[in-house]
């Protein structure tokens, strides 16, 4: 390929030399050196049979990442419908496939760009419920509670009623003639959830996937988790959603697990699970002990909680899960979007010793520990982003944020609002977050083929904005790899993507990544990359460590593996505004663990940080002309969190 | 509300008594409703009960009616509404016929035009790379590829780019989506086969070669039937709905009694 390059002039050639100046520039910190050569070398010892003519045939890895939202509720939601939804799945489809719709709140909306895919996961307890309910249904207005609620969504207090309903279903204190399975209301809502899916679903163009969310909520602390279908509508509608009450439901994982063995078994379909919030499950979403029966986790859970969950979704709306400062007291990027106040329905305060069960990072170290003992990590989990909207619309774009629910679509007040208010704590609207997406590395966009990315966890989370981010482990990439003309190719043939394992060291040797990050086309630009490190120490306790591998404007990275000065800030808050006078566009790099054992466990994983850019909440107070008060955040570092890579010896 | 009651049960009746008539298709229904709950038909004693309950319904129901019971209660008006909208929804799903697709295909075009796909290389020079040197770099690689023919690596002449250097068969979505907005619309008008450019993205400057271009256009209706027919099917609840509601709405005289600004501006809309 390089050889066809003799036919151009002289002149080309020399400038392809001057470009190799120029290269020194990009923020890879060490190891920039002339494309034009290196590019040669490095194809000559990548690939050991000669490659074909055409670079491009063959080429079966995935090119490009898809984005996608995992979770969207409409209407068809319980607690969504009481905060106002009107949008159902059909909606919810059309909006993310790029239509404008009118808002709940009567205001039109569309978002910069389509997304690839999507899932509507709507409550599995009570759906259908709320349309039961508003639509007065006797047995329900029967009830004392259900009597109550219609009146207050009828007097204009829906908002109350909808927090209500999920405290009372997080206690477990449903009224009568709550829509279950096997009910023709529930039946009739699954069968239009699936019908909207069906219809969405554009094989190559736009992925609708079918699935719910089972909200386990056992005491108002976080269980949730979503099911994904691989199969369409055919095998889907053969069962009825698994929910939290019992005595058809459970809100113990385990059972959720029993039932997904139970659908793969009976309808041949495959199906997937994912968990999010652990910041509001208060200690439990990531057990060392399950709470459930205080026994410790066993070889049985593991088992289960890997087969069935590959996937977390580590950023939302409700708070980023990715680390906790009190976890990560090193890391100065770890106070980002926290929602540590306690659960869900803040019945119950939290408590330092919880976060630990609570977090990504964490979890990924506790789940490396647990291996040692158990010969199995229960926690071997990848990462993605996504919305939990209940609105319908999955739009987390700063700039273009919808809100949470539909009494939080924008209006002058919605930062002002409370979000959870009870006696122990308040979350005001203001702290919702614009975030997140799912970023699947799948080779075409169709169900299947996303679905199968996702259960070899190749995917990141981004809090919205759409970086493109690859991460590849081995043992032999080398810094010139770093200047490849085709890193997808390098990586996929040296090493293995985010998602993936290494083991096997080879003597003497320390694992290298091949780590790149591109940024939004439309968005702002980066930071910095981070490859962030945990591991079980020689004396069995876990370690965690922050490298910088990459730092835009010329900054250095340390001996320490890091670079502490700040990238700076552009961003004008009063007027919304930021440029792209800083960060870098791109970066590319070649990382090599310099602190390796081969006899210890550990994972990697890349942070991606952009410069600062306007919070929502300075779009808002702009737009509407309003002042927010000193505590409100103007700004933020959008990131990506990739899948980890994990080496086992 | 009890006197109401007590005054309803108290009036004597005047006319001939009212016919409550529980017909075979009626108990059919009521047999079906208790085998859908318990999973089994009802039995003698069982269905006689179902059949007194009906009549116990219908009696009330009817009472209630006359006292006007159901005109200020919200639960009943949701209820009704919700069966009307239900209704609407109802009428509005035959299955169409192929004239009628091709009706709804051939008045809304735009709806169902299949996108432009191209595919094309492109020369990248990084913003983030050449920093100050970008636009002469940019100048010189134009005066390199003025010259160039289509078997050149070209690609050589500029920089890595991480999704790749060529983009085979994509629509103008996935360009947009890829390099930005006014990047697409920049190539979707460029003419196939010649190095062109540059082209500022967000990323920094591309020159593009053009090498195929699928023109979209309207695809015929055997191609895109269940899209079709989606978008036909919504169009026909929504007007269901809306023909529904504006026919009923018609025999009404509406006054609303708002306050004299509001009820004015109401008035003229």
């Amino acid at each position: 390929m390089m050889l066809r390059l003799s036919s151009i002039s002289g002149a080309a050639l020399a400038f392809v030399c001057v470009a190799s100046v120029f290269a020194t520039n990009v923020a890879a910190q060490d190891h920039t050196t002339d494309i034009g050569t290196l590019d040669k070398e490095t194809a000559d010892k990548a690939f050991s049979a000669k490659p074909p003519y055409s670079p491009y045939a063959g080429r079966n890895f995935p090119t490009r990442p898809y984005f996608g939202d995992t979770h969207t509720h409409t209407s068809y939601s319980m607690d969504a419908g009481a905060f106002g939804a009107r949008l159902g799945p059909k909606d919810a489809y059309r909006f993310a496939k790029g239509e404008e719709v009118i808002a709940s709140s009567g205001q039109r909306a569309k978002l910069s760009r389509p997304l690839d895919f999507m899932v509507v996961a709507d409550h599995s307890d009570g759906m259908g419920f709320f349309p039961q309910l508003i639509g007065g249904d006797p047995g329900l207005l029967a009830t004392p509670q259900g009597r109550k609620w219609y009146d207050e969504i009828n007097s204009g207090k829906g908002a109350e009623a909808a927090l209500d309903i999920i405290t009372s279903f997080g206690k477990g204190q449903m009224p009568k003639g709550f829509p279950t399975p096997g009910t023709p209301a529930y039946r009739s809502a699954w069968r239009e959830t699936i019908k909207a899916a069906e219809e969405a679903n554009e094989p190559g163009r736009f992925t609708a996937f079918i699935g719910y969310e089972w909200t386990s909520n056992a005491g108002g602390n976080n269980l949730h988790r979503n099911i994904i279908w691989r199969d369409n509508g055919a095998k889907a509608s053969l069962v009825e959603p698994y929910t939290t009450l019992p005595p058809l439901g459970s809100p113990n994982p385990r059972d959720l697990w029993k039932w997904m063995a139970m659908v793969e078994e009976k309808t041949g379909a495959e199906i997937l699970a994912l968990a999010h919030n652990g910041n509001l499950s208060n200690g439990r979403m990531f057990p060392i002990i399950e709470s459930f029966n205080g026994k410790r986790i066993d070889r049985e859970y593991a088992e289960n909680r890997t087969r069935w969950e590959p996937l977390y979704e580590a950023t939302q709306m409700k708070g980023d899960g990715e680390t906790h400062p009190f976890l990560s007291p090193n890391d100065e990027f770890a106070n980002y979007e926290r929602w540590d106040k306690g659960n869900l329905d803040l019945t119950e305060v939290k408590k330092p010793e919880m976060l630990e069960f609570e977090y990504v990072r964490s979890a990924l170290k506790n789940g490396l520990k647990m291996e040692a003992e158990l010969g199995l990590n229960p926690y071997k989990f990848g990462l993605v982003g996504s919305t939990d909207t209940h609105t319908g619309l999955a739009a987390v774009e700063e700039d273009n944020f919808f809100g949470k629910t539909s009494s939080s679509e924008p209006s002058a007040d919605r930062a002002m609002h409370p979000f959870v208010k009870t006696d122990k704590a308040v979350i005001m609207g203001w702290e919702t977050t614009a975030a997140g997406y799912a970023a699947v590395w799948a080779a075409e966009n169709t169900r299947e083929a996303i679905f199968d990315a996702m259960k070899r966890r190749e995917t990141y989370a981004t809090t919205g904005p759409r970086m493109v981010v690859r991460f590849f482990g081995g043992w032999d990439f080398e810094a010139a790899d770093a200047n490849n003309r085709m890193p997808a190719r390098v990586g996929y043939t040296k090493g293995v993507p985010m998602g993936g394992d290494l083991n096997n060291a080879p003597n003497g040797k320390s694992p290298s990544f091949l780590v790149a990050a591109l940024k939004d086309p439309i968005g702002a630009n980066l930071d910095r990359i981070q490859v962030i490190k945990g591991w079980v120490g020689k004396d069995g306790q876990t370690q965690e460590r922050v490298y910088d591998v990459a730092v835009s404007g010329g900054r250095t990275i340390g001996a320490d593996g890091r670079s502490r000065t700040s990238v700076g800030s552009t961003v004008d808050v009063a007027n919304a505004t930021w440029t792209n006078t800083i960060g870098a566009g791109e970066m590319i790099t070649v990382w090599k663990d310099p602190d390796f054992d081969p006899a210890l466990r550990a994972f990697y994983y890349v942070r991606v940080i952009e410069i600062p850019t306007p919070r929502w909440t300075a779009y808002d107070a702009k737009y509407f002309g309003v002042k927010m008060p000193a505590e409100v955040r103007m700004t933020t570092t959008e990131r990506a969190y990739t899948s980890p890579i994990w080496y086992t010896p | 509300m009890l006197f109401a009651l007590h005054g309803l049960a108290g009036k004597p009746g005047t006319d001939a008594p009212e016919k409550i008539v529980v017909s075979a298709s009626r108990i059919a229904n009521l047999a079906d409703g208790f085998a859908r709950t318990w999973r089994r038909p009802p039995n003698e004693q069982e269905l006689q009960g179902l059949i007194e309950d009906y009549i116990r319904d219908e009696v009330f129901y009817r009472e209630g009616r006359a006292a006007g019971l159901d005109r200020d209660d919200n639960v009943i008006r949701r209820r009704v509404r919700q069966k009307m909208e239900f209704l609407a929804e109802d009428m509005s799903v035959p299955e169409p016929n192929d004239e009628q697709l091709a009706a709804y295909l051939a008045s809304n075009p735009e709806r169902f035009r299949a996108e432009d796909h191209l595919t094309f290389r492109h020369v990248f020079l990084s913003a983030t790379r050449r920093q100050n040197t970008i636009d002469s770099d940019s100048k010189q690689v134009a005066s390199v590829l003025a010259r160039a023919d289509a078997a050149v690596d070209a690609a050589a002449l500029g920089d890595p780019f991480l999704l790749g250097e060529e983009f085979r068969g994509v629509s103008a979505t996935k360009v947009m989506n890829q390099f930005g907005e006014r990047f697409a619309k920049r190539i979707l008008a460029m003419e196939e086969g010649r190095w062109q450019g540059p082209v500022a993205s967000g990323f920094g400057q591309h020159f593009v070669f053009i090498s195929e271009r699928v023109p979209g256009g309207l695809p015929p209706l055997d191609d895109i039937r269940p899209a079709v027919r989606r978008e036909w099917a919504n169009a026909r609840r929504l007007e269901a709905e809306q023909k529904l509601y504006a026919s009923l709405r018609a025999r009404y005289e509406i006054v609303v009694e708002a306050p004299r600004e509001r009820a004015a501006e109401a008035a003229s809309r």
